[in-house]
């Protein structure tokens, strides 16, 4: 296992995850979205959280990926407290091709993950999904919709802009932004309950 | 065909996956997460984790329409024409078609909302209700408790629908409260009329329903609070003929429940500080 990849907590304690398989979702993850090999990973995982509270975060400072996710992104929906590998390496994947466009020039102006607006991390996640997608990750497309259209709204307008985001080879920050202003999501009134409410312990 | 069949008999084909309410319970992670603050109950296309909530919920809809559709053909076939009227078990059948109805509905919800059968655990509790062997306890477990608590969710969901601008969701609620509302109806109204000249037997059967409705309150799941995921829907249980003193009643277990919950949860907090600060020593 590559030493640049860390998981915490290592060893969990509440449920039966294993750090060592999840590091190595991670490594495999992260060669697939094409993360430098030179780029450190840090994986937190909140085992305190079960389904269906799922959630996860990427952001990266100074050459390193920072990332956290809910434990019940990887608990297996048919299985409660079981450790479900396609869903791991599925939102793993999302989450390191976002942590990988962060580490570019494309979205060098967006905010850190905390700090995203529903619209935006809604926006921005179509568009890793749908190159994960393309990577051979399976995820389901309607449920993606769905969560898209809660933020963009259940317009032709808001699918429209969902299309352009799944089928994207290439995307910015402003871009993502743009996507907002289109659907209307720029235009929601800001919400009392932050972004990262399941973070915060 | 076999009579008054257990909850445990329920046939399933292997998409579906069956747990029980103590698996959550006495998850080690119950304890944890009571002293965490996940955000409002109610439904909100803010709150955290809003589309896999809607989805856990629609799938839990879905079985739970089952679960009716289950109840209301029971009570049809269970009982001789010497203890239900032929008119009530037309009425069930009546039933039996709506549910079927709704269960379809919810199925192209859970499609909408991109989800699909069996991809979430299904709890055969509500059923539960359905295994009284006296008709009329049955009935106010079936169409009293169990197509109140629908009540109370179709109006909760069809709300997140408004809120959330989802025609779909909103009209496909709307048109199942509609239903909804005439099963609860019929099951005041056929208490009424059984029990007309029995009001110890009315007494029993409502006695039921309170401890099917506290079983149903699920540790806050419904109330009249942000705090509870389910809004209890006084004005869609008035039109189905619950009475102001039976909703004030209905609220008051609610409300005891939730505060259950909450010292459940301070009690398993205290717990496990004690135990850190044991461990510590």
């Amino acid at each position: 296992m590559s030493s640049r990849i860390t998981v915490s907590p290592d060893p969990f304690t509440l449920i039966d995850y294993d750090a060592a398989v999840i590091a190595g979702i991670v490594e495999d993850a992260a060669a697939t979205v094409g993360l430098p090999t030179n780029v450190e990973i840090h994986l937190d995982v909140d085992e305190v959280l079960f389904a269906p509270l799922v959630g996860h975060m990427s952001d990266a400072a100074d050459g390193k990926a920072n990332l956290w996710i809910s434990g019940a992104n990887f608990e297996d929906s048919r299985r409660p407290r079981t450790f479900s590998t396609e869903q791991a390496r599925r939102d793993l994947t999302v989450m390191l091709f976002r942590a990988n466009d962060r580490l570019s020039e494309d979205f060098a102006d967006a905010p850190p993950d905390a700090e995203l607006t529903r619209g935006e991390r809604a926006a921005w996640d179509v568009y890793a999904v749908g190159r994960a997608v393309r990577e051979g990750v399976p995820v389901p497309r309607q449920a993606q919709i769905y969560e898209f259209r809660l933020q963009h709204g259940f317009t032709d307008i808001a699918d429209a802009a969902f299309e352009r985001l799944w089928n994207a080879e290439s995307m910015t920050f402003a871009g993502v932004r743009e996507v907002c202003a289109e659907t209307g999501a720029a235009e929601r009134r800001t919400s009392k309950v932050p972004i990262d409410l399941l973070r915060q312990k | 065909m076999k009579k008054f069949l257990a909850e445990n008999e329920l046939a399933r084909d292997d998409r579906f996956v069956r747990t029980n309410i103590a698996d959550r319970l006495f998850d080690p992670r119950g304890a944890a997460i009571a002293q965490r603050n996940t955000g409002p109950a109610k439904m909100a296309v803010d709150r955290p984790a809003a589309a896999e909530r809607s989805r856990s919920l629609m799938h839990g809809i879905f079985v739970g329409e089952i679960q009716a559709l289950e109840g209301a053909g029971r009570t049809c076939y269970d009982f001789d024409l010497d203890e239900t009227p032929l008119a009530l078990k037309l009425d069930m059948a009546r039933q039996c078609w709506d549910e079927a109805r709704h269960c379809e509905i919810s199925i192209k919800l859970g499609d909408h909302m991109g989800t699909e059968i069996g991809a979430y655990t299904e709890s055969t509790f509500l059923f539960a209700a359905a295994c009284n062997p006296d008709p009329v306890l049955r009935l106010c477990g079936v169409n009293r408790a169990l197509e109140g608590l629908a009540i109370d969710v179709f109006s909760s969901m069809k709300d997140f629908g408004n809120e959330s601008g989802d025609p779909v969701l909103e009209f496909c609620e709307d048109w199942m409260l509609a239903d909804e509302v005439t099963h609860v109806k019929m099951g005041s109204d056929w208490l009424r009329k059984i029990t007309a000249d029995d009001p110890e037997r009315r007494e029993r059967a409502l006695e039921f329903q309170r401890t099917v409705d506290s079983i149903f309150n699920l540790g806050g799941f419904r109330g009249e609070d942000d705090e509870n995921v389910i809004q209890l829907a006084r004005k869609f249980r008035s039109l189905a003929g619950f009475t102001d003193e039976e909703n004030d009643s209905l609220a008051d277990l609610a409300r005891e429940s939730t505060v259950q919950a909450r010292e459940m949860a301070e009690a398993a907090t205290a717990a496990l500080d004690a135990s850190a600060q044991g461990g510590g020593s």
